[in-house]
């Protein structure tokens, strides 16, 4: 059965009913993968353009960031690090899956207002175009963790550091902060089209979450300032266990931080039922709406 | 209707019962001796919603190899029935069937991006149509061999004309192999010659037996691109079948019914004329609808004024498309000689043969000839006088003497050069 594309199209059947009965949705998918890829593509290029350093720019900026969270949390604050890491490694190693996150769910709940001109012009199914955006996100990350890996050769060179043998595994973990940012940002999206307040409430929420969960400093030392009772509730945060479980990949005697493991997965396997029931309810009706 | 022939093709697409549902919202007026309580209510709910059916109860099928065009008004539903067949909204009742592939032909410039060079938007236009990139490989040269881009292909294509957008972006469209091609008014591009070509290409793909739905308002490319059509009125289907049929049907809709007899005096003149004479009345003779078929002679009655002395007075017919572009001339070989307040009739035979199928406007001058100056006119009536629609019909008899007469393609233009000679040089 699995054809190329175009050849069997010709006896393919498709049917449109009202309320979105389409039974080839899935196929439809993976039959414009392709888009996808050329979206993120074009959603690279296009973002440089015309620049000088051109893809410089997507180091600088988390580079920049972990420099600025290194000298106000651990110099200014003298927040003890995470292990033995070094402070901008244990910062470096918690803002790209954070950034993850956040590119994620920022970019997947916008998708029907951003995409509107295309979207109403033209048929593809309309996942493709947070997809896109998410890849793009994803190749901006693995340049991200070049660097990490630059930063801690840095480190071991002039303050002894070596990282844990699980660094292998970082890039496999990505999985999980662009799972819980794109379907928690798939569930918002249909809200975007009627509340617009959400386009600007989004960026806000993530700057206060970016503060709550542990990226500028280490997960003990948050624990260690939040009351005893509302430890275990603050240890949940999914986002949390996103960026703990990245930590414990790289500095070797980091505890694995059970809870907020379990928690992200237990988000990240509801909210890909909800995020996608949602989204398909939104798409159906947002041309009219938008 | 003609098109109800038995037809042993399978069935592409099938449209049962559609219906489009938009809710609409209207500002409640508020009556003037409204007590406190109305006015508080009005202030709470400024709005009442209300049901607008943009189709309702649309039928059709269109078998494989079928060229269909939807014609009718603005409003009429025409793109609203695009969007539910190519599945960018969906109808709120009723059904849509289809197998393969459907893609639509968009407004230029849809998916391109202005930073991005023409190679990668070409790239990635096409996979927005839905080509993958091995599909887009293939005809990349094809693309920009077409499109006439040339060097500039790795030029971002913000730096392009925007006829070289257009070029490009109806290049890339132009190449894709959907099961059902949906065109909708996008042939109107670029300067005359890419037009051409567009046309041109156009006619390729309709002879090449894909199956086509095309909206448009130009009758002309209706009557190349398409072998049935469909009327929508209102969200209505008032016809289905002959191609010619639903023409007048739409242009019924559009002038009520044509003019066979028309007071010329008020119409407005172009300045500077010099107004010798004044044409009063024109009557279309011998034809009630204006319509003319093969073997059918144009023939019309002018009654014209003198308002000074004049000499060798004529008549000229210019013939112009929808568009307005000019597509014939007729002089009439015949002079009248008028004394100042003499009114005379002259009456004029047009032989249609040379003129493509088509709308026509016709535009009356009257002219002088004098020595100096051979166009000197005296009289001449704007935009038209009257409007005439020229078939094809009845062609087919005629066909053993003359092979060429049964089709016209859009591409050939609008008349036809006749008394060609030559001969075959060993």
């Amino acid at each position: 059965m699995k054809k190329k594309n175009r050849d069997d199209s010709g006896g393919l059947k498709t049917v449109i009913e009202p309320n979105g009965k389409n039974y080839q949705y899935w196929k439809d998918i993976w039959r414009y993968r392709g888009l996808a890829l050329n979206l993120a593509k074009r959603d690279i290029t296009v973002r440089y353009k015309q620049t000088v350093i051109g893809l410089g720019w997507s180091i600088i900026s988390p580079v920049i960031n972990m420099l600025i969270m290194t000298f106000i949390f651990g110099s200014v604050a003298n927040l003890q690090s995470d292990g033995t890491a070094p402070y901008d490694v244990m910062v470096y190693a918690g803002i790209i899956p954070w950034t993850l996150f956040s590119k994620n769910l920022s970019l997947a709940s916008t998708t029907f207002l951003s995409s509107a001109a295309l979207m109403k012009k033209v048929y593809f199914p309309r996942i493709i175009s947070p997809a896109g955006g998410s890849l793009a996100a994803l190749i901006d990350s693995l340049i991200s963790f070049g660097v990490l890996l630059l930063i801690i050769l840095i480190s071991h060179l002039t303050e002894g550091f070596t990282p844990s043998w699980r660094i292998v595994l970082v890039p496999l973990l990505f999985v999980f902060p662009i799972l819980l940012g794109f379907f928690i940002g798939l569930f918002l999206s249909p809200l975007n089209i009627r509340f617009r307040d959400l386009n600007q409430a989004i960026p806000f929420f993530l700057q206060i979450g970016q503060y709550v969960t542990p990226v500028a400093y280490s997960f003990a030392v948050a624990c260690a300032a939040v009351p005893e009772k509302f430890r275990f509730i603050y240890s949940l945060n999914p986002v949390a266990g996103a960026v703990n479980v990245v930590r414990w990949c790289i500095i070797p005697d980091n505890e694995f931080h059970w809870p907020s493991f379990i928690s992200m997965l237990v988000f990240i396997v509801a909210f890909i039922p909800i995020g996608i029931k949602a989204f398909r309810k939104g798409e159906r009706t947002f041309v009219d709406l938008v | 209707m003609e098109a109800v022939k038995t037809d042993d093709r399978p069935t592409i697409l099938k449209v049962e019962n559609v219906g489009k549902k938009y809710i609409i919202k209207n500002l409640k007026t508020l009556p003037a001796d409204a007590s406190g309580m109305q006015k508080l209510r009005y202030r709470l709910k400024k709005y009442e919603k209300k049901d607008f059916w943009a189709l309702k109860d649309i039928s059709f099928e269109i078998k494989k190899g079928e060229r269909l065009a939807i014609v009718g008004r603005n409003g009429a539903g025409k793109s609203t029935m695009l969007k539910l067949i190519s599945r960018i909204t969906e109808p709120t009742e009723g059904r849509i069937e289809y197998y393969g592939r459907v893609a639509a032909m968009l407004e230029v410039g849809t998916g391109f991006n202005l930073e991005l060079t023409g190679r990668e938007n070409v790239y990635l236009n096409g996979a927005i149509l839905g080509m993958t990139k091995e599909d887009i490989d293939a005809r990349f040269d094809s693309i920009v061999d077409f499109s006439e881009i040339g060097e500039f292909i790795d030029t971002p294509v913000k730096r392009y004309s925007s006829g070289m957008l257009v070029r490009l972006a109806f290049a890339v469209a132009s190449t894709m192999d959907p099961d059902i091609l949906i065109v909708d008014e996008v042939l109107s591009v670029g300067d005359m010659k890419f037009r051409e070509k567009c046309l041109r290409r156009m006619d390729e793909i309709a002879q090449s037996g894909k199956t086509i739905i095309c909206v448009s308002h130009v009758m002309t490319i209706v009557r190349g691109l398409c072998n049935r059509a469909i009327v929508l009125d209102k969200g209505k289907m008032i016809y289905n079948g002959e191609v010619e049929h639903a023409i007048k049907l739409y242009n019924g809709i559009n002038e009520a019914a044509r003019i066979t007899s028309r007071d010329l005096d008020d119409l407005p003149r172009p300045k500077f004329l010099n107004e010798k004479m004044r044409m009063l009345h024109v009557d279309v003779l011998d034809n009630k609808t204006c319509i003319y078929n093969w073997n059918e002679p144009i023939r019309f009655r002018v009654r014209a004024e003198a308002k000074t002395d004049a000499e060798d007075v004529s008549v000229r017919a210019v013939f112009r498309c929808d568009n307005g572009t000019p597509a014939a001339v007729a002089f009439l070989p015949l002079h009248a000689d008028f004394k100042a307040g003499d009114v005379k009739e002259i009456e004029v035979s047009v032989d249609r043969h040379n003129l493509a199928p088509g709308d026509y406007k016709v535009a009356l001058d009257l002219t002088q000839d004098n020595p100096y100056d051979i166009y000197n006119n005296v009289d001449s009536v704007s935009p038209e006088a009257f409007f005439i629609t020229v078939r094809n019909i009845g062609a087919e008899e005629h066909a053993v003497e003359d092979n060429s007469a049964r089709l016209w393609l859009s591409s050939w233009g609008h008349s036809r050069i006749m008394d060609v000679t030559g001969k075959v040089v060993e």
